[in-house]
């Protein structure tokens, strides 16, 4: 992680030693970030580009456009002050709801085919609960920012948590576990970072594994069991709970879920050190990778650039993440700091996710790679996080 | 379940832990030992952000933080806020250390395990099937060839897409149910892709896989499939090939390598020589994307044909027996009923080498109806009572009582054990009471023969003469004090193999009975007062009646040695030769038994056969119109409740045998009548072979599955 050492020393330093920096032509350029994204997204193209080729469902142009657009809103999102934002707790609750649950009006909604109710169509389709990954984090924000760092009156906690935990159960209805765990994620931040008791956080954590249990045990006692002998599942899905099975042990079901999650290992594996070399992948280009431009992109990754091709991708993944701990330690309010680092756990949580799945450390949800997965609407949404955590940065420019 | 998901949620369990277990610790040490250098800091960024904070309008920011750090300096937010991005960062930590860890295990410690699946998926290795061998009739004919067609193949869950199904009906010109009857149909056995059609025209097959996207799970397959240019001509013997059986896949024999989709001999020689003719599949190592697409050929090894094989019949002499058992049994557009008898069967052998010239049996069946897996309507029809069977070789599987052809093996029993000599006279009355029960049993001439010795006895098939002998031999058994055992009879029939298989190159064969008092205890175990062996038994067996049971091909074998002397082996394999041409094997005649029969008996029986086709008028004007010189014996087996069944044994010429044929017509009549101009016509058509003059073949049909059994006209009762 050859940045590290360098954007440390610049951002690190306190505000007392950062004055001369303030001399500089352009106060609100923060350059270490603009080329960490850069890179990121320049590389996350690459990848693209290997993964759709001779694909023809999947077009790299509408990727890169995408970018285009997320780059055009980041610069809008940048110059807005996010700090007007940090009082409308109720609007952002009520966008959330009406935003979430979109997909069940009728005419609106669209059933992708997975079973699960979370794409609308407005000329183009698009995944509301995504979108809604901007407003959540608005939301829990503003939330624990109204409590300024301080959150030690259970009654107050209670109040705070139940409100965060709205869109989760919103999302449910679809329902969609993987976004509703980014969605628990990212309330679990705002928590840490906004100052909620360990206590709290522990009997939190405590009391979740319970419902978990309790949903569980609810489960097998609703199931009804159809006349063929298999089981119907009420509030876990069975396709959900085959991708839990088969997490544990993928040789069950070779050919369903457990055929993907075992391509996806020989994929990654087999690239070795060095990799087959780029768009020379042998599992992707036979087809054998399923959905190998969205969910499993990273094992085309991992084929065809190998270890040390991966290596680079998590060590700017990890600079980024790095120079976001500063602008967040620089933000002058709590609401711009737990808004960066919600972003930035959001981050964490899907890198975590969507590789650990590849990998077989976590179950198979579909998440995607941040700036690497196929799909433009993710990467706009991504570069209007990126918007966000600029904005931060120049409006506490003038404070450092 | 519960474990499942559990297991699931551990790696966040475990990093939320943590963030947890390290905000304890910091707000700990930070209690314990207040660090001015550390305090200060927050502090002053907390008010310098604080008053910006209030200026700017933020009610929720600014004032509970001031007052909180007034109220507990030691809690303040800032301080909190720097252990929480510890937290945060060791958070982070933990997902790119595992992260690391993990990738690393996989793509550098045990990547070479990864690598070689890697290259397992990649490479596929497919067999290609092998040619079949062709089969040649004695002088080179092609009997069964082969040829390519286009197939088309569906999965078996097409059957429930509708849409496909309609595409497939439209594009093959097939009617909707008739394709999807026949993506259901399971009678193909182990093959998961069920045929829709064959024989398909290019451009439908172009068509359809331009169109991959519109017919999912639908293939098409070049496929070498057997061509019969003479349609049912001698199908029996030939047999029909099919896709291998689940069954057939677990039982493979040693040194033949069958794969699912293969196509395998079902019955006759096909299934009899399998091995010779199915060859050796071709190996292609390719690249094979996910749907299972040739990307690429890698190396390839061709397949071996198999061995093409000469058999002993010959094509004209076959076709004159299956042109005359149609014509005999089905005149009239196919119809069993609209000639003689419902079934019928004809075998011709060769008597000096035992091998088969021709082997014919109607009802017949088109072997190419079976290519590709038989459709559900030829099933069906075959399969109707109307039908009588067409799959069923009766020369070697079809089981009748001989009746009167019998006696020339009963006469040379007679004759070895002295109850009959040149000298023995009888006298016919018509019936006959030896057994002294009031009811007299009959001769077929009710009329009655006069005083006959055993020649006349044969020549007019008298059954008196025989009822005599039978008493003979009841009489002298063991168990009413004679000398002689009490199977005597049935041990000096067994010489010439009745009740035993013959060996010849086909399965399926049956192997008769001749009946014992053992067996008839075995058989009516159940009825003790039926099981009883009786003199009557004897008296119907020596007549070939009662529980004889006899194939035409037993029959034909048995004359054989009359004729020569000599059991020979019967087969139908001539030659073998390899897939370069050359003769690998050929069949050696094998004499199974030379019966220890006296000469002269043998001449005396010879004699009488030969005056059966001179001395009865009808027969004879039979033979002089082909010019044949035979000797032969016919057989009218009688039921109680049907029709009479023919039988004609005859070999030629006489004094130098060549040719043996056994005919059989089933419910068709009177043997001299009926079997009897069929066999002569058979055994001329042989021996005009061997002169040259007979070398057409034409086209045999298969059963047309209809049958009109009571316009049958069989022609009055027995003339033997």
């Amino acid at each position: 992680m050859p940045q590290l050492p360098e954007i440390s020393s610049v951002k690190t330093s306190n505000g007392a030693v950062r004055q001369p920096a303030r001399e500089r032509r352009f106060p609100w350029l923060n350059l270490p970030f603009i080329i960490v994204i850069t890179c990121v997204v320049a590389y996350g193209l690459v990848i693209v580009y290997s993964a759709v080729r001779g694909q023809e469902d999947y077009s790299f142009s509408r990727q890169a456009a995408g970018v285009a657009v997320g780059a055009v809103l980041m610069m809008l999102v940048w110059r807005f002050d996010y700090r007007k934002l940090s009082d409308f707790t109720t609007l952002f609750l009520i966008v959330n709801v009406v935003l979430i649950l979109s997909p069940h009006i009728p005419g609106l909604g669209t059933d992708a085919g997975m079973g699960a109710q979370s794409w609308i169509k407005l000329g183009i389709q698009v995944q509301p609960g995504e979108l809604a990954k901007v407003t959540v984090i608005l939301l829990d924000a503003s939330i624990v920012a109204r409590y300024g760092g301080r959150l030690d009156d259970p009654r107050e906690y209670c109040k705070a948590l139940g409100i965060m935990l709205v869109p989760f159960l919103c999302i449910m209805t679809q329902p969609d576990l993987g976004t509703g765990l980014v969605y628990l994620f990212i309330a679990a931040v705002a928590l840490v970072v906004g100052g909620a008791r360990p206590k709290f956080l522990l009997i939190t954590l405590v009391a979740g594994i319970a419902a978990v249990a309790a949903v569980f045990a609810l489960d097998e006692v609703l199931a009804t069991r159809n006349a063929d002998g298999t089981v119907e599942y009420k509030l876990l899905k069975n396709y959900q709970r085959a991708r839990l099975l088969v997490f544990l042990d993928p040789e069950l079901d070779p050919t369903g879920d457990g055929y993907n999650l075992k391509q996806a290992q020989i994929a990654i594996g087999s690239g070795g050190l060095f990799g087959k070399g780029l768009f020379q992948g042998t599992q992707h280009s036979l087809g054998l990778l399923p959905e190998a431009q969205t969910d499993f992109i990273f094992c085309v990754l991992a084929e065809e650039l190998g270890f040390f091709g991966v290596m680079v991708l998590l060590a700017l993944y990890a600079a980024l993440v790095l120079i976001c701990f500063n602008i967040a330690r620089s933000a002058g309010d709590l609401f711009g700091t737990v808004v960066v680092m919600c972003v930035v756990g959001m981050w964490l949580f899907q890198i975590l996710e969507n590789i650990g799945m590849d990998c077989g450390l976590m179950p198979i949800t579909g998440i995607p790679l941040p700036f690497v997965s196929y799909g433009s609407s993710g990467m706009v949404l991504n570069f209007v996080m990126l918007g966000m955590i600029g904005s931060v940065w120049t409006h506490n420019v003038s404070k450092r | 379940m519960l474990i499942a998901f559990i297991a699931a949620l551990v790696t966040l369990v475990v990093a939320a832990i943590v963030v947890v277990a390290v905000l304890f610790l910091r707000n700990r040490s930070k209690s314990a030992n207040l660090s001015v250098n550390k305090n200060v800091r927050p502090i002053s960024s907390v008010g310098v952000s604080s008053s910006l904070g209030d200026a700017g309008g933020r009610v929720g920011g600014g004032t509970p933080r001031s007052s909180a750090a007034a109220q507990r300096p030691v809690a303040n937010p800032a301080d909190n806020l720097r252990s929480r991005f510890v937290a945060m960062g060791v958070l982070a930590a933990a997902v790119f250390g595992s992260l690391t860890a993990k990738l690393w295990s996989m793509q550098v410690l045990s990547s070479e395990s990864y690598v070689s699946e890697s290259e397992e998926n990649q490479y596929a290795t497919v067999s290609t099937p092998a040619p079949r061998g062709l089969i040649y009739d004695a002088a080179g004919v092609a009997l069964v060839k082969n040829r390519s067609s286009l197939t088309v193949l569906a999965d078996s869950e097409v059957a429930d897409d509708h849409d496909v199904l309609q595409r497939l009906s439209t594009v093959l010109g097939l009617p909707y149910n008739v394709v999807r009857q026949r993506i259901q149909d399971t009678s193909t056995g182990a093959q998961s892709q069920r045929v829709v059609a064959g024989d398909v025209r290019l451009r439908d097959v172009a068509f359809i896989a331009e169109h991959s996207d519109a017919f999912k799970n639908v293939t098409v397959q070049t496929r070498t499939v057997r061509e019969y240019p003479y349609g049912g001509l001698a199908a029996h013997v030939l047999g029909y090939t099919g896709a291998v059986s689940e069954e057939e896949l677990a039982a493979v024999p040693e040194g033949r390598d069958i794969e699912l989709g293969d196509d395998v001999g079902k019955t006759g020689i096909e299934q009899f020589y399998d091995r010779l003719l199915s060859g050796d599949h071709g190996q292609r190592k390719v690249v094979a994307d996910a749907s299972g697409n040739v990307v690429e050929v890698v190396s390839e090894t061709q397949p071996t044909k198999g061995s093409d094989l000469y058999l002993t019949i010959k094509a004209p002499v076959q076709y004159v027996c299956d042109r005359a058992l149609a014509n005999l049994v089905a005149p009239v557009n196919g119809v069993i009923g609209t000639g003689k008898g419902v079934s019928a069967s004809a075998v011709v052998m060769d008597v000096r080498d035992g091998g088969i010239v021709a082997m014919a049996s109607y009802p017949t069946f088109a072997p190419e109806k079976f290519i590709g897996g038989i459709t559900t309507e030829a099933w069906e029809l075959y399969s109707s009572d109307e039908a009588y069977n067409p799959l069923l070789n009766r020369a070697i599987g079809g089981l009748y009582p001989p009746a009167s052809t019998f006696k020339a093996f009963t006469s040379l029993a007679a004759l070895a054990y002295g109850f009959a000599n040149g000298g023995t006279t009888w006298n016919c009355t018509g019936s006959w009471d030896g057994w002294d029960t009031g009811i007299p049993q009959r001769c077929w001439n009710h009329s009655g023969h006069g005083t006959l010795d055993l020649r006349g006895g044969i020549v007019n098939s008298c059954d008196v003469v025989f009822y005599d002998i039978a008493k003979q031999f009841w009489e002298h058994g063991e168990s009413q004090g004679g000398s002689i055992a009490d199977t005597a009879l049935q041990d000096y029939l067994k010489k010439y193999r009745f009740g035993e298989t013959t060996g010849i190159d086909l399965f399926g064969e049956s192997s008769g009975r001749v009946p014992t008092p053992d067996w008839k205890a075995e058989w009516f175990r159940n009825q003790p007062e039926e099981a009883r062996w009786q003199g009557g038994d004897m008296t119907n067996m020596i007549i070939g009646q009662g529980y004889v049971l006899a194939t035409p091909l037993q029959l034909a074998v048995a004359y054989g040695a009359v004729a020569t002397g000599n059991i020979m082996k019967p087969h139908l394999l001539k030659e073998v030769h390899n897939a370069a041409g050359d003769v690998a094997a050929s069949f050696e005649p094998e004499v199974l038994d030379v019966p220890d029969v006296p000469a002269e008996n043998l001449a005396t029986v010879r004699d009488a056969l030969r005056g059966v086709a001179t001395e009865n008028a009808g027969i004879a004007a039979l033979f002089n119109r082909y010019g044949v010189q035979a000797a032969c014996k016919t057989g009218t087996a009688e039921h109680t409740d049907d029709e009479d069944t023919a039988w004609f044994a005859c070999y030629a010429p006489y004094d130098d045998p060549r040719y043996v044929v056994a005919c059989l017509v089933e419910h068709g009549g009177g043997g001299s009548a009926v079997a009897a101009p069929l066999g002569a016509e058979i055994l001329a058509a042989a021996l005009a072979y061997d002169e040259g003059s007979l070398t057409e073949v034409g086209e045999i049909a298969g059963s047309t599955g209809k049958s009109d059994v009571h316009a049958s006209g069989g022609s009055g009762g027995r003339t033997d």
